[in-house]
């Protein structure tokens, strides 16, 4: 008696691009230095642009606080600066010999931002101390 | 547009297409890392069973494009909350939920971040040499969608829609 299965049927990638060996270099190397990038990038506070949202004024990099001007937002400038900086990872990552490149652990790839969320978690001190005096 | 509509309304259609792409994205993802973390190998019987028996690997492109999307509209609502929300939020004393905010907006950018692998490793499902890898940043997307989906969501309770 035969048993059907409904396990995912694995056919091969038909897009070139999930084919291409540089591409996975570069997918990898964005993927486990990007949460490393990040963290990094929000301790030193490098970020590509500041935003201050009641006065609608996009500069770059970092500016600090003004008077009459509102708050100001980092954090796209955070997040701007972890893609440009992992993409160029990426791509230097695209010239290296694959045989060098397919040694990269792949469990890195799910294990750093599960690394990152501590250090995220501390970095919000200035929350929790807040709501630890009331 | 704005113009046409008062700002109100305007923000709150914009939240609202942010909690349309969530939940597809949500639901997407939930699929994927019940079929990664409790294949199906016998034929799909009860709903359980049929929830974890999707065809995981064709959700790949269709959660990276989701994802995108309700990042992008939820940074551009991200500038009214930070006036409008979140300055009221801590005059309230509202500590904790001003936290998990902004501990939501570092989870999306690290969750940003791991696409590019995600879709590779899905996109290559056949190989083996991914199924650990493939499985783990599935999970841990999908924990942080989750993640995101319900510190938005309690947000809004506090103070969200028409507020």
């Amino acid at each position: 008696m035969s048993t059907t299965t409904t396990a995912p049927v694995m056919t091969q990638p038909t897009s070139s691009l999930a084919r291409s060996s540089k591409f996975r270099a570069f997918a990898i190397t964005f993927s486990i230095s990007g949460p490393v990038i990040y963290c990094v990038i929000q301790h030193l506070n490098y970020p590509l642009v500041t935003y201050w949202p009641a006065i609608e004024r996009l500069v770059w990099g970092l500016e600090a606080a003004r008077p009459n001007s509102g708050p100001n937002m980092l954090w796209y400038g955070w997040t701007l600066t972890t893609i440009i900086i992992a993409a160029a990872l990426g791509i230097v990552a695209m010239l290296i010999p694959e045989r060098i490149t397919k040694k990269i652990p792949l469990w890195l790839v799910w294990v750093f931002p599960i690394l990152a969320i501590p250090y995220v978690v501390y970095s919000l001190m200035y929350w929790w101390r807040l709501a630890a005096r009331q | 547009m704005r113009s046409l509509i008062s700002t109100n309304t305007f923000w709150t259609l914009w939240l609202f297409v942010h909690l349309i792409c969530a939940l597809g994205l949500l639901g997407a993802l939930t699929h994927q890392a019940m079929a990664v973390a409790l294949p199906v190998r016998k034929p799909a019987a009860g709903i359980v069973s049929r929830f974890r028996a999707v065809p995981a690997a064709g959700y790949a492109t269709a959660v990276c494009v989701l994802y995108v999307i309700t990042f992008l509209i939820g940074s551009f609502i991200y500038t009214q909350y930070r006036i409008a929300i979140r300055i009221p939020l801590e005059a309230q004393h509202y500590y904790k939920t001003g936290g998990f905010f902004d501990f939501k907006e570092h989870v999306a950018s690290l969750g940003l971040v791991l696409l590019p692998a995600y879709w590779y490793f899905w996109k290559n499902a056949q190989n083996p040499e991914y199924d650990n890898a493939r499985k783990g940043v599935t999970l841990v997307l999908a924990a942080m969608v989750w993640f995101l989906f319900i510190v938005g969501h309690v947000l809004n309770n506090t103070r969200g829609f028409a507020s």
